[in-house]
């Protein structure tokens, strides 16, 4: 199709395999301890479907980090160095003995993911890295590296910030630590573990080189992870689905009433979230999550980290199905509302906004080849996908949480492979669909089974934008449906 | 052998020079100082920049030229050739749809030994023509050749959204020729409006032909200018032979199936969405959307084009398979002009507490460019979703001039306003109202359900002159355009 599309996580790679330091060895300490039987090089070979092209895979690109053996013969990555993998590989940094490996579990959420390798044995004579508990602003953690010849690199560093910030998968906001460390640029660099004292303090997943600054996934998310992962059903990290702004403006406090020095006050709700279901409104005032009390900003004071977002409180600390009571201000009243604290319900959603291993789904009609709107589908349009994109989708997508909560997803046509059938419709985009042979359309299953039956012989679909309605003769498609197959190479002409 | 290669050089330069003589009685130099709007700082009267443009006598007395010539002038000044002395000039008629102006003269003296020119036809393809005009902005008169390479409908880029018939030739078209007469056999076949930088494309220059300009000339005979008429509906070829045979249509090559039909435009309530237009005036419509006219296939639109505001169209339609006989009665379609560049307004506006609110336009649009996406799906979706029926204008909080009483207000920039003081804000007016209200806090709420602005009105009292004068403010609203 029309678009070149760099994808992102290509250029993720990049930033951190060009990230180069320009001190060397003096900030190579060092240390003697066990890390060495800790670490494993990990090759993943990686491919992500074509979202123009549901029906095929981009060309396989490799990623290559350094992972950290854990308790219970599991070896800790990012999510993001094992996305979509098709092939991973261990490697002991000394011996390159190899091991093929599968992922346990991915969280995209946390950005987190446990391997474990194929061959029971490869992990003999290793030892896991312990996690350390909470750091402090200032304090001293090493980021560790493989030289070619298996020998660790380390780097010294300093925490530099901890705050509640964005992860990849841009699903919320999760702890995040800064590390202020000159890294070199080393090959198979994707994933770093961070230590001190020998001890796991949390994985680097992104290396800004200009500012020699590392963001790092604290102990404190792994940890849930981990307790997730040991809990009969993983659930991963509940989201208290709120959007709000801080209440600073003292104007605003005195016109809502608010006598208290903090609060929040509640700008959107995430339908059927945690706060939704428990009856959080719009517009009310947030003073105090579990009994304690939050500032302007949304920070409470936390045991280990200090003033920090309050989200870190009810998503990491706390773990899906508890719950939580927040103080709220609602029209002058002070109630207190239970929140059972809920994991996003991803099929309820409108658009897709969340990276995902599953592939995607399609259906060809006739040639008309028909998606359901994504927010990855709309990073296909490049890094400014936000006003590159087509600009309905783009709005859809931003602004699901004001769509009907009965609206479903969007289903577009979002291109024209031309066959006989479709002539006079080669030109068509990129345009959402609200009815086919009559029946309104909120998934791809719907429009599977619309299309199954056809009126009078057509099949009449409708959309949102012009042509707004279009025919097919329903007979020609179905007797021209394995010419198309063969004539574009689609294996299948439906995935739902 | 040097008077050899003189002479024909000699017999050239006559050559032209005949033609030249004709012409020059005929041509003007306008020079033209305008001032641009500013819809930054609203309050502003805008910068001052002057251009030169061409014109042409035409009969009455009075001076064909572009629109864009003229736009947002301040002062006009005009000279012919052979004469030193400029003269005081007046826009008498301008038509920003279709980049044409009339303009009067002050001194009566001006015309005497001037030629008013008249029209040809449309020119055919291939033919040469000679266009006129001050390229790059000289004192004296210039003619460059070409041939007629294409006629079609282009976009025309004065308004940005009108569309009309254009001549595409090949002669040199450059600044300082718009407005300039092109012409075939002593007659004007065109005016010289637009063109392509030469990074785009090479030799590609736009007249608007005599099509338009008789339109122009006869929309004007009441002494003011209406502009275009419009269906207001988006059509599309139909050669899909399923799509023919479920709307009843011969396997033939007859017809276009209606898209939309946009609330508020001349079509809306009569013409509907999957009608089949069949026949327009008469026009036998063709499947690619083309009418038979002075033998040429011309875009079904040229019959609308050619009428006035007040007059109709029939539509021979077919509708779930039976024939219908509608009548059009055309309009203006008003949403349109706010995607379209305008030209001679003043930028609106109201001004509290530093905030500063407007409503949205494409020239609002362009000076801003704000990348907030609730404000560029309305704007883009204006028409085509039909918001303008619950807002007939978008209203934005636009920009804040800092200050105690608006500390926490900034974040909020290009946010479209819904309500202010408990009223709906569905004009920039509504907003000026709802400030005058007396109110203990002027509560300001925004699209999208962010928290509310809210403004102490005696902070905001309090404000006003500190704001006024700290940032030159020389009014705190205008509603007139």
């Amino acid at each position: 199709m029309k678009m070149t599309h760099p994808a992102r996580f290509v250029r993720i790679a990049l930033s951190l395999l060009l990230a180069v330091g320009s001190i060397h060895a003096e900030s190579v300490i060092p240390e003697a301890d066990s890390t060495p039987q800790s670490l494993l090089r990990v090759n993943s070979t990686n491919q992500v479907y074509e979202l123009f092209q549901p029906w095929i895979k981009k060309p396989p690109f490799s990623r290559r980090g350094l992972g950290a053996l854990i308790d219970g013969n599991r070896i800790l990555v990012t999510a993001e160095l094992v996305a979509n993998s098709t092939f991973i590989e261990l490697e002991k940094p000394t011996s390159a003995r190899k091991s093929t490996a599968n992922v346990e579990r991915i969280d995209y959420d946390c950005n987190l993911a446990v391997l474990r390798p194929t061959d029971p044995n490869f992990l003999e004579g290793m030892k896991p890295l312990a996690l350390n508990g909470p750091l402090k602003v200032g304090e001293e953690a090493t980021v560790l590296q493989l030289e070619p010849n298996g020998d660790i690199a380390r780097t010294l560093g300093r925490i530099t910030s901890i705050s509640v910030g964005g992860y990849p998968s841009e699903s919320g906001s999760l702890l995040l630590f800064k590390l202020g460390a000159p890294l070199q640029q080393r090959d198979g660099s994707f994933t770093l573990p961070a230590v001190r004292d020998g001890r796991l303090i949390g994985m680097v997943m992104r290396y800004d080189a200009r500012n020699q600054s590392a963001d790092i996934v604290p102990t404190a998310v792994i940890r849930h992870f981990l307790a997730e992962l040991d809990s009969p059903t993983y659930q991963g990290f509940a989201r208290l689905g709120i959007v709000f702004a801080p209440l600073r403006d003292p104007q605003l406090r005195r016109y809502i009433g608010l006598e208290e020095p903090g609060g929040i006050y509640v700008t959107d709700i995430a339908p059927r979230g945690s706060a939704d279901m428990a009856g959080i409104q719009k517009g009310d005032t947030i003073l105090a999550v579990d009994g304690v009390p939050l500032d302007q900003d949304g920070n409470y004071e936390d045991a280990d980290y200090g003033r920090i977002l309050f989200s870190h409180f009810t998503n990491t600390i706390k773990h899906p199905g508890a719950v939580v009571p927040l103080k709220t201000l609602r029209n002058g009243q002070v109630l207190e509302i239970p929140v059972t604290m809920r994991v996003a319900d991803r099929e309820q959603a409108i658009s897709e906004t969340h990276l995902s291993e599953e592939a995607p789904k399609y259906v060809i009609l006739g040639g008309l080849v028909f998606i359901e709107l994504s927010r990855p589908y709309l990073k296909e349009w490049g890094g400014k996908w936000a006003s590159n994109a087509p600009q309905r989708l783009v709005y859809y997508d931003t602004f699901q949480n004001e769509l009907p909560a009965d609206r479903g997803r969007i289903i577009i046509l979002s291109q024209v492979l031309p066959t006989p059938d479709t002539l006079g419709y080669e030109d068509l985009e990129n345009i959402v669909v609200t009815k086919v042979n009559g029946h309104p359309i909120k998934s791809l299953t719907d429009l599977s089974e619309a299309a199954a039956k056809p009126i009078d012989g057509f099949q009449k679909i409708e959309f949102e934008e012009d042509p707004k309605i279009l025919f097919l003769d329903a007979a020609s498609v179905q007797s021209n449906a394995e010419n198309l197959k063969k004539h574009y190479a689609l294996p299948s002409l439906e995935r739902l | 052998m040097h008077r050899y290669l003189s002479t024909p050089l000699v017999l050239l330069a006559t050559l032209v020079s005949l033609q030249a003589v004709e012409i020059s009685r005929s041509l003007i130099r306008i020079e033209a100082t305008s001032q641009e709007p500013d819809y930054k700082t609203p309050w502003n009267p805008g910068d001052v920049a002057s251009g030169v443009g061409a014109g042409f006598v035409v009969e009455g007395k009075r001076v064909m030229t572009n629109a864009h010539v003229v736009s947002n002038a301040r002062f006009l000044t005009i000279t012919k050739e052979g004469d030193p002395n400029p003269y005081l000039a007046k826009v008498l008629h301008v038509a920003h749809d279709c980049d044409l102006a009339l303009l009067s003269v002050e001194n009566p003296n001006f015309f005497k030994g001037t030629l008013p020119l008249e029209f040809g036809g449309i020119p055919e393809i291939e033919s040469v023509v000679s266009a006129y005009g001050y390229p790059l902005g000289g004192t004296r008169l210039s003619v460059t050749r070409g041939i007629v390479s294409r006629i079609d409908f282009q976009p025309y880029s004065h308004s940005g959204m009108d569309s009309h018939l254009a001549i595409q030739i090949d002669a040199a078209i450059n600044p300082g020729n718009s407005g300039g007469p092109v012409m075939q056999k002593g007659k004007v076949v065109g005016v010289a409006f637009q063109g392509y930088s030469g990074d785009v494309a090479q030799n590609v220059g736009y007249m608007i032909p005599t099509p338009v300009i008789d339109r122009f000339l006869k929309d004007v005979e009441d002494g003011r200018y209406d502009s275009y008429v419009d269906l207001a509906l988006t059509y599309r070829s139909l050669f899909n032979p399923a799509a023919r045979l479920a709307l009843g249509l011969k396997d033939d090559s007859t017809g276009v199936q209606v898209c939309s039909v946009y609330s508020g435009g001349a079509s809306d309530g009569i013409v509907k969405s999957g009608d089949v237009i069949l026949k327009i005036d008469g026009h036998p419509v063709s499947s690619d959307g083309t009418i038979p006219m002075e033998d040429e296939a011309v875009p079904l639109e040229e019959v609308v084009e050619r009428k006035f505001r007040g007059e109709s169209v029939r539509l021979d339609i077919l509708r779930d398979e039976k024939p219908v006989a509608l009548t059009v009665p055309l309009k203006e379609p008003w949403p349109f002009k706010l995607q379209s560049n305008l030209y001679d307004e003043r930028p609106r506006f109201v001004m509290a507490g530093g905030l500063v609110f407007q409503p949205v336009d494409q020239n609002f649009m362009e000076a801003h460019d704000p990348s907030d996406q609730r404000l560029n799906y309305l704007f883009e979706f204006f028409i085509a979703d039909g918001l303008h029926a619950n807002r007939p204008e978008i209203v934005v909080f636009s920009n804040i001039l800092p200050d105690p009483v608006n500390a926490y207000a900034e974040e909020f920039r290009y946010s479209v306003v819904d309500e202010v003081n408990g009223h709906k804000i569905k004009r920039i007016e509504d907003i000026a109202a709802a400030f005058e209200e007396q109110v203990e806090y002027d509560v300001i709420k925004l699209a999208g359900g962010n928290r509310p602005i809210v403004l102490e009105r005696k902070a905001v009292e309090e404000a006003r002159p500190r704001i006024r004068e700290r940032y030159a403010v020389t009014a705190e609203k205008n509603l007139e355009k």
